[in-house]
C-alpha cells in the first residue's frame, strides 16, 4: 500500500458516493438466512452496527482536530460514511426481520460505555490517539467481522451492501495508515514526552478502561457465533504489518503502544492482561442500565429507511 | 500572450465602435449604473452640490437594489435602522430597531420621491458594456435593449452582491420539485404543509428558517459550516421615540452617533484578534448554550473558526426554530441532489417538495458584472484577473473618470455599509466637482498611487481575522482579500475625506 495523496483521495471519496436507495432491500434472497443462524446473526449485526456507529463518532472528533483542511473534510466524510454503514446494516436487519418495529437494537454494555466516553471526551483527545485506535478497530473488528459475515451468509443483498461498505473501508484504512505515518514523521523523543503527558490524562485513561473490555467482549461474542478466534487475530496482525511497513509508521509511538496491546489481546496465555480485562467485562455486565445517563442524541440518528 | 494582444485589439475596436454609436447622444455629466442605495445616494449628493445632469441606469423596473430583490420571509438588516440609513436623510419613523426589508425598501422609495430622483432614472436598462472613449473623455454604456448612454463620469453602483449564487453541488439541475433562491423569492409558492429543504446557514438562511419553520410541514436545514450567531437586540420602536426624533432631530443624530461608536468598538473583536474577540466568542457560546440544551446539536452548531473570520450573524429565533418538532438540522455533507431531494453522505435521500437555496450571491473577486473597458480598450476583468484592486477602493488606474461604490477593499465587517458608502459618495462628488471646475477631460489615478495604497492595505489585512485561515466569500481561491477594509470606519472616512490631486493625472479638455 503506497502512501496516499490526501487531496486526490478526497476527490475520489466525493466521486464514489452511494446511497441506501441504490440497493433494492426487498430483492429476493432474504430467506437464505437459516433459522439456526438467525438468533446469533441478530446479535452479531447489532454489535457490528454499533461498532460502525462508534467509529463514526470517533471520526467526528478527529474532524474537529484535523491538522489540515483536506484531512478535516476527509474525516467529515468518513464520519458520514460510517453512519451510512450502520444505516445499511440496520436495513439488512430490517430485511431479515431482526428489528423490533422501528426500534434501534440495544447496544451491549461495553459499547454503551464506549459511546458514553466518546460523547464526553473524544473531542478533547489529540487527533493521533484516535487516529491510531480507529484503524485498529476498523481492521480488527470491522474487517474480521465483515469477512466472517460474507463467509456465513448467502443473501445476495448482504453481499451487495458489503461490497460497497468494504470499498469505503479500504479508503478509510488507506487514509488511517497514511496519517499514522505522518504522525511518526519527526523527532521520536518529543513524541514520547508528548505521549506520556497524554497518557496521564484521566480522560484518556477512562477511554482505555472502556476500550480494553470492549475488545474482549467482542472476541467472546464472535467466538460464540462460530468465528475462529484465529481469523480475528490474523486481522489484528495485519494492523501490525501495514502500520509498521515504513520507518515513519514505526516511529509513531501510538502505533507501537497499540501494536503491543494487540499482541497481548491475541495472546490468550497472557493472564496478566486477560484475567483483569475479562473480569471487567464480567463486572460491567452487572451495571444496571438505569444508572447510565440517557444516550446522546447522535445515537438516535440511525435509520434503516433509505429516504427521509 | 498572443491571445491577450488579440483581445486588446478586439476590445479597442469595440470601444471605438461604441464611441461612434453613442456620439449622437448628448452626454450626461454623471452616468450611474444601478438605482439601489449607492446609486440613489450618489444622485442625491450630486444634486445637492448643484450637479443635475445625471442619468441612472437601472436593470429592473423598480428602485431599491438588494432590498427590492431580497424580499424573502424574514428579510431584515443586521445593522440597526438608525445607522443603516443615510445621515442626510434620517427617518424618525423606523418601526423597529432592526427593520425588515419591506420597510427599508419603502425608505428608499420615499427618498426617490423626496429628492425628485425619478427624472434621472432609466428603468429596464441592463448595462452590457461600459467603455471609455479616450478622445472625448466620455464613458459610453450599452444596454440590453440596444440603447446607448454617455457621461463624462461613470459611477458603478450595481452592487457587489446582486446576482443569486447557487452552490456547485452535483445533480443540482435534476431536482423535479420547486426551486427557490433567497434573492429571487417566489411569493406565489405556498410553503404551508410542504416538505422543504434549506441549503445554507448564512445571513439570509437564518432569517428565512424561522419563518419557514412556521409554515412548512417538515423543514430540513443543510449546514456545511456553522456561523457565529449573536443575540439580536431587536424591539419595537416606542411612540415617544418617534415623536422625540421628529421634534428634536438632534436626538436622532445623537442616537446614530452612539450606535456608530458602539459598532466601531466591535472592530476590536471582529477585525483583529484581541481580548474583545474572546469576549465576543464567549457571548456567542453563551447565546448558543442558553438556546440549545442538547449537547450534540450544540456541537453541530459551534463554529470552529475565530469570530469575525466570516460574517457574524445576529438572531434570536434561529436556534429555537431548528428545534421545532417539524425542523431538523443536517450536517452530513451533501453527496448530490437527485430528482426527489438531497442525498447526503450518510446514505439517506431527504425528499422535498421544495428546495430553498439560501446560498448568497455570485461573488466575483476578479471579474466585473459586464465588460468595463478603460483607456485604450483595456479590460477591467484582465486587470483584475489576479484579484481586484483600486485606489482607496474608488478609482482604478487606467480607467479615468470612473468611480466605484463598494469597490475593492471597502467592505465593513463591523459597521453599517451605508457609513462607508457616504464617504464614497462624498468622494465622488469631490471628484466630479474637480472635473467640472477645472474642465478636465480626464481625472486619472496614477498607477504608483494605486500600488502603494494596495501594498499598505494588504499588509494590514494580513493581521486581520478575515485572513486567519477560514474560507469565506471575502477571499479569492488563492486566499487574496479583495473585499474587506482592514480598519475602523472612522479611518476609512478619514482616507476618503481628501481628494489628493497629487495621486492623479489631470488632463484638461
Amino acid at each position: 500500500m503506497a502512501k496516499i495523496d490526501l487531496d486526490k483521495m478526497l476527490v475520489k471519496i466525493k466521486n464514489t458516493q452511494w446511497a441506501l436507495s441504490d440497493i433494492d432491500w426487498d430483492a429476493p434472497g432474504a430467506d437464505l438466512v437459516t433459522a439456526e443462524q438467525w438468533p446469533q446473526l441478530k446479535e452479531f449485526m447489532a454489535d457490528l452496527m454499533w461498532i460502525e456507529h462508534v467509529g463514526a463518532r470517533a471520526f467526528a472528533a478527529m474532524a474537529k482536530k484535523a491538522p489540515t483542511d483536506t484531512l478535516r473534510e476527509i474525516y467529515t466524510y468518513f464520519h458520514a460514511e460510517e453512519q451510512r454503514h450502520a444505516n445499511a446494516e440496520m436495513a439488512l436487519m430490517k430485511r431479515w426481520g431482526m428489528l423490533d418495529g422501528d426500534e434501534l437494537p440495544e447496544p451491549n454494555i461495553n459499547l454503551r460505555l464506549v459511546i458514553e466516553w466518546l460523547d464526553r471526551y473524544s473531542d478533547e483527545m489529540p487527533v493521533y490517539v484516535l487516529g491510531t485506535v480507529v484503524p485498529m478497530l476498523e481492521i480488527a473488528l470491522d474487517g474480521a467481522l465483515c469477512k466472517f459475515l460474507l463467509d456465513t451468509v448467502d443473501d445476495p443483498v448482504c453481499h451487495q451492501a458489503f461490497e460497497k461498505i468494504n470499498d469505503d473501508e479500504s479508503r478509510h484504512l488507506g487514509v488511517g495508515f497514511t496519517v499514522m505515518e505522518m504522525q511518526g514523521h519527526g523527532a521520536t523523543y518529543i513524541k514520547m514526552v508528548e505521549m506520556a503527558a497524554q497518557l496521564m490524562d484521566p480522560r484518556l485513561i477512562l477511554g482505555i478502561a472502556s476500550y480494553f473490555p470492549l475488545l474482549n467482549k467482542m472476541r467472546d461474542n464472535v467466538v460464540a457465533m462460530g468465528l475462529s478466534e484465529e481469523k480475528l487475530y490474523a486481522c489484528m496482525r495485519k494492523f501490525e504489518k501495514i502500520g509498521g511497513r515504513t520507518e515513519d509508521g514505526r516511529r509513531n509511538v501510538w502505533f507501537q503502544i497499540i501494536k503491543f496491546h494487540s499482541r497481548w489481546v491475541v495472546d490468550r496465555n497472557n493472564r496478566f492482561y486477560h484475567a483483569p480485562v475479562d473480569a471487567v467485562v464480567k463486572l460491567t455486565g452487572y451495571i444496571p442500565r438505569r444508572v447510565l445517563p440517557a444516550v446522546p442524541s447522535w445515537v438516535k440518528e440511525l435509520t434503516y429507511k433509505p429516504t427521509a | 500572450m498572443t491571445n491577450a494582444t488579440t483581445s486588446r485589439k478586439g476590445t479597442a475596436k469595440a470601444a471605438t465602435t461604441s464611441a461612434k454609436r453613442a456620439s449622437n447622444v448628448k452626454p450626461a455629466t454623471v452616468l450611474i449604473v444601478g438605482a439601489g442605495f449607492a446609486g440613489l445616494g450618489t444622485a442625491i449628493r450630486l444634486q445637492q452640490a448643484g450637479i443635475r445632469n445625471i442619468v441612472i441606469l437601472e436593470r429592473a423596473s423598480a428602485v431599491g437594489g438588494t432590498w427590492r430583490d431580497n424580499s424573502y420571509p424574514g428579510a431584515a438588516c443586521d445593522i440597526p435602522s438608525n445607522l443603516y440609513s443615510y445621515s442626510f436623510d434620517p427617518n424618525p419613523d423606523w418601526s423597529r430597531s432592526f427593520s425588515g426589508s419591506a420597510e427599508i425598501l419603502s425608505y428608499i422609495e420615499a427618498m426617490v420621491e423626496r429628492f425628485g430622483l425619478q427624472q434621472y432614472i432609466r428603468f429596464n436598462q441592463n448595462v452590457t458594456d461600459l467603455s471609455y472613449d479616450d478622445d472625448h473623455g466620455l464613458w459610453h454604456a450599452s444596454t440590453e435593449g440596444g440603447a446607448s448612454f454617455s457621461g463624462r463620469v461613470a459611477v458603478m453602483a450595481q452592487g457587489p452582491l446582486s446576482n443569486p449564487g447557487f452552490p456547485a453541488i452535483p445533480g443540482i439541475e435534476d431536482f423535479k420539485g420547486k426551486t427557490v433562491h433567497s434573492a429571487a423569492w417566489d411569493h406565489d409558492y405556498d410553503f404551508r404543509g410542504k416538505r422543504v429543504g434549506v441549503i445554507g446557514t448564512g445571513a439570509s438562511a437564518i432569517q428565512i428558517i424561522p419563518e419557514l419553520a412556521k409554515q412548512a410541514g417538515k423543514l430540513t436545514v443543510f449546514q456545511r459550516t456553522p456561523a457565529w450567531v449573536m443575540p439580536r437586540p431587536d424591539f419595537e420602536t416606542p411612540d415617544w421615540q418617534k415623536t422625540l426624533f421628529r421634534k428634536v432631530p438632534a436626538s436622532q443624530s445623537a442616537l446614530r452617533k452612539g450606535l456608530y461608536l458602539a459598532h466601531e468598538s466591535m472592530a476590536l473583536a471582529v477585525i483583529w484578534q484581541s481580548p474583545v474577540t474572546r469576549l465576543a466568542e464567549r457571548l456567542g457560546r453563551w447565546h448558543l448554550r442558553r438556546q440549545v440544551k442538547d449537547r450534540w446539536l450544540r456541537r453541530q452548531l459551534t463554529p470552529d473558526y475565530r469570530i469575525g473570520c466570516k460574517r457574524i450573524l445576529v438572531s434570536n429565533d434561529y436556534y429555537p426554530a431548528l428545534q421545532q418538532p417539524n425542523s431538523k438540522l443536517i450536517t452530513w455533507p451533501i453527496a448530490r441532489i437527485s430528482e426527489n431531494g438531497v442525498r447526503t453522505v450518510e446514505g439517506i435521500e431527504h425528499q422535498f417538495d421544495a428546495i430553498v437555496y439560501a446560498t448568497g450571491f455570485e461573488v466575483s473577486h476578479s471579474g466585473t458584472p459586464f465588460p468595463v473597458r478603460g483607456s485604450a480598450g483595456r479590460l477591467l476583468a484582465d486587470d483584475w484577473a489576479r484579484g481586484a484592486q483600486a485606489y482607496k477602493s474608488i478609482n482604478v488606474a487606467g480607467y479615468p473618470n470612473l468611480f466605484l461604490t463598494f469597490g475593492p477593499n471597502s467592505g465593513p465587517g463591523h459597521n453599517s455599509a451605508l457609513v462607508y458608502m457616504e464617504s464614497q459618495i462624498d468622494y465622488i462628488v469631490k471628484g466630479v466637482k474637480t472635473i467640472l471646475k477645472r474642465n478636465l477631460k480626464a481625472l486619472a489615478v496614477k498607477d504608483r498611487a494605486q500600488d502603494e495604497y494596495n501594498a499598505g492595505i494588504q499588509k494590514r489585512l494580513a493581521r486581520t481575522n478575515w485572513n486567519s485561515g477560514c474560507k469565506s466569500w471575502y477571499l479569492t481561491e488563492d486566499g487574496f482579500n479583495a473585499t474587506m477594509y482592514p480598519g475602523f470606519a472612522t479611518q476609512y472616512a478619514n482616507q476618503m475625506s481628501e481628494l489628493e490631486l497629487r495621486d492623479y493625472t489631470l488632463i484638461t479638455a
